[in-house]
């Protein structure tokens, strides 16, 4: 196993990472920006490099520094996280140039998956059903224009290096898509360092389901279950559960087949994500793939009983997978909530702010509870990047418990100093519709629309 | 292969000017105790990836280098990491941090931020800006972009506070892409 490894990002994530390490005996070496470095969080790493100014693109996405970071640091290996560098296929050459083992796929799988005009390519080659669109990249809006009047209104943009529903805009017709354009080719720009754009057809409603898989060097590959994150807004995900409510036994083995083979086909290794849309009609079409650990990932876990995290960190060390897919056993139900620095009922208006409670009690029934975060009473959360503060995922034999046990926890959780996303999983948890599981991505159940 | 130039990062801390890393790097080729550093005196190496940066003095620093803080041969440093501590020399001025350029002493209207975070001028790279002296603007229209969060929200006009519904921009008060507070002065206007 690796010795010191460099854990290329921040907060929540950054602290997930170094606990893996921690069980595995490897010794994690933190980065931060100006205004992160001397953060709280930042204890549980053996040293920290400071990168640079507190924008994002000054320092966390400073390849060249980050990748000099781990070899003034010794460190053998690095973790990209989620975000910022986790997709850049570059970046991954650049850690396979110097020699630092990257913990994802080959640049190269990267490059045909991470990239989504190539994905989508490549999965209409493999024959797996993809949604009509763009066929590669958009050059201009005169480009996209057209593009769309071939496709059909609405139409949806993305960011061909995006997630996380940056640089998405959904358009109606062909003046919303010429504002859009421009908007979301700069959000684009500042999150990911590229403004490139895609377009495909928007398909009203119906639910994104994900499947989780893992792939060792040697051509192994498991999946374990899929996701449901249909309570979204805006594209970014709010609630996140597995299994999904609304998949049989058949469809779930057939769709985890697929994202198997699609996952070999392209000679992946690591944790990826396969991201399917299930329509109204229940037709299931490839959306994309992302090349890396997923801020949900705690719901497989949880239902895997698996260490994802520990998994990525074996397979990067040359392991092999020691799990062939029938010994992937899932069981019951884990349902997981973002807890957002927003202000739900204005508009989800970013609240930055200084966390006078910050309190979460683990111990309500009747299943489990597990809170990811790296946050605690008295830290400033920083207007300077993304707004989750905490995630809360409760783990429970059957659903109806799953819902109970994440109700228990929220209602008598303390955070305060910031507006929080916390009223707004109160209600969805406990509306008609998120308990029958017949929601899907058109609105937030539970929630009413003016808010979105 | 000549190297690139990178200016050194200046901090004061009391009567001494602290200078330091601008990057990631090692470090190499540090000036010696007693050495006198002024603007555009170079001041080291700092290797990144196998790229070597010139480090150079930042206009406004002349001091002399008081003590040795670093190993001087290929010493990791970090951004920010302390390079030098300058004692200053007889008669030389210290770093001038940009100052807001007296605006807001006087009577004059401003128009302030709704958020904090960081302020743009204009929608796309390339795009002209919103706002610029000498337009004439009225309640609604779009002056700007703030990022908060890594969300883009366009920031409207909004004539409220004793502002006229009707307004010339004297000056945009905040460079492109630089951080503001909640309600810092964005714009100067004169009634139209």
């Amino acid at each position: 196993m690796f010795r010191r490894l460099l854990i290329a990002n921040r907060g929540e994530v950054a602290v997930r990472v170094a606990r893996a390490c921690r069980d595995l005996g490897i010794s994690p070496v933190g980065v931060a920006s100006e205004s992160d470095f001397g953060a709280r969080w930042l204890a549980c790493m053996d040293d920290v490099v400071c990168l640079g100014p507190s924008a994002a693109r000054d320092s966390y996405l400073r390849m060249e520094r980050v990748v000099q970071a781990a070899l003034q640091q010794g460190c053998a290996a690095l973790h990209p996280g989620w975000g910022f560098l986790s997709e850049n296929p570059r970046f991954a050459a650049l850690c396979e140039h110097y020699g630092v083992t990257f913990v994802g796929p080959p640049s190269s799988a990267m490059e045909v998956m991470g990239r989504k005009a190539p994905a989508k390519a490549a999965m209409r080659a493999a024959g797996v059903p993809v949604i009509p669109g763009s066929v590669g990249l958009l050059t201009s809006v005169d480009e996209a224009a057209a593009c769309a009047r071939e496709t059909g209104y609405p139409v949806i943009l993305k960011a061909d290096a995006g997630g996380g529903g940056r640089g998405m805009r959904k358009c109606f017709d062909e003046a919303q898509l010429r504002a859009a354009f421009v908007q979301a080719s700069a959000e684009a720009e500042s999150a990911f360092g590229s403004g490139a754009l895609y377009l495909e057809k928007y398909l009203e409603g119906g639910r994104h389901i994900e499947v989780q898989v893992m792939a060792d060097r040697f051509g192994a590959c498991v999946h374990v279950g899929e996701r449901e994150c249909s309570v979204q807004r805006n594209h970014q995900k709010l609630v996140e559960e597995s299994p999904s409510p609304v998949l049989d036994a058949p469809t779930r083995a057939r769709i985890g087949g697929i994202a198997v083979r699609a996952a070999q086909s392209i000679g992946y290794v690591g944790a990826g994500t396969i991201e399917f849309l299930r329509a109204d009609d229940g037709a299931i079409y490839f959306m994309e793939m992302n090349t890396r650990l997923q801020v949900e990932h705690g719901v497989s876990e949880l239902v895997g009983g698996l260490d994802l995290v520990h998994l990525q960190l074996h397979v990067a060390a040359n392991g092999r997978l020691a799990l062939a897919q029938d010994d992937v056993r899932l069981s019951g139900s884990a349902i997981e909530v973002r807890i957002n620095a927003e202000d739900p009922s204005h508009d989800f208006r970013p609240s930055p702010g200084t966390l006078a409670a910050f309190d979460f009690p683990l111990d309500r029934g009747p299943g489990t509870i597990r809170v990811d975060t790296h946050m605690q009473k008295g830290d400033a959360v920083s207007p300077h990047y993304d707004s989750l503060i905490a995630k809360v995922i409760a783990h429970a034999p059957t659903r109806a418990g799953a819902i109970e046990t994440l109700l228990a926890c929220l209602r008598q959780a303390r955070v305060e100093g910031v507006a929080t996303t916390l009223p707004l999983h109160l209600a969805v948890l406990d509306s008609r519709e998120f308990r029958a599981g017949t929601y899907d991505t058109r609105s937030i159940p539970g929630w009413p629309a003016s808010a979105r | 292969m000549s190297a690139e130039i990178l200016y050194l990062r200046v901090r004061t801390e009391g009567e001494h000017v602290l200078l330091e890393s601008p990057s990631v790097g090692l470090f190499t080729h540090a000036a010696r105790n007693g050495t006198a550093l002024v603007a555009s005196a170079r001041a080291g190496t700092l290797l990144t990836l196998g790229r070597a940066w010139e480090l150079r003095v930042p206009d406004g620093v002349a001091g002399l280098v008081d003590g040795e803080l670093h190993e001087r041969v290929q010493a990791p440093v970090g951004y920010g990491t302390v390079l030098y501590r300058l004692r200053p020399l007889a008669g030389a001025t210290t770093a001038a941090s940009s100052d807001a350029a007296g605006v807001g002493s006087s009577a004059a209207l401003l128009f302030r931020s709704p958020s904090a975070g960081r302020f743009w001028h204009r929608a796309a790279p390339g795009e002209p800006a919103l706002a610029s002296s000498g337009d004439v603007i009225e309640a609604g229209r779009a002056i700007g972009l703030v990022e908060v969060m890594k969300t883009f929200t366009l920031v409207h006009y909004q004539p409220t506070g004793g502002l006229p519904a009707r307004a010339r921009v004297v000056r945009v008060l905040v460079a492109d892409g630089a951080e503001v507070a909640e309600q810092a002065a964005l714009l100067e206007l004169a009634p139209e």
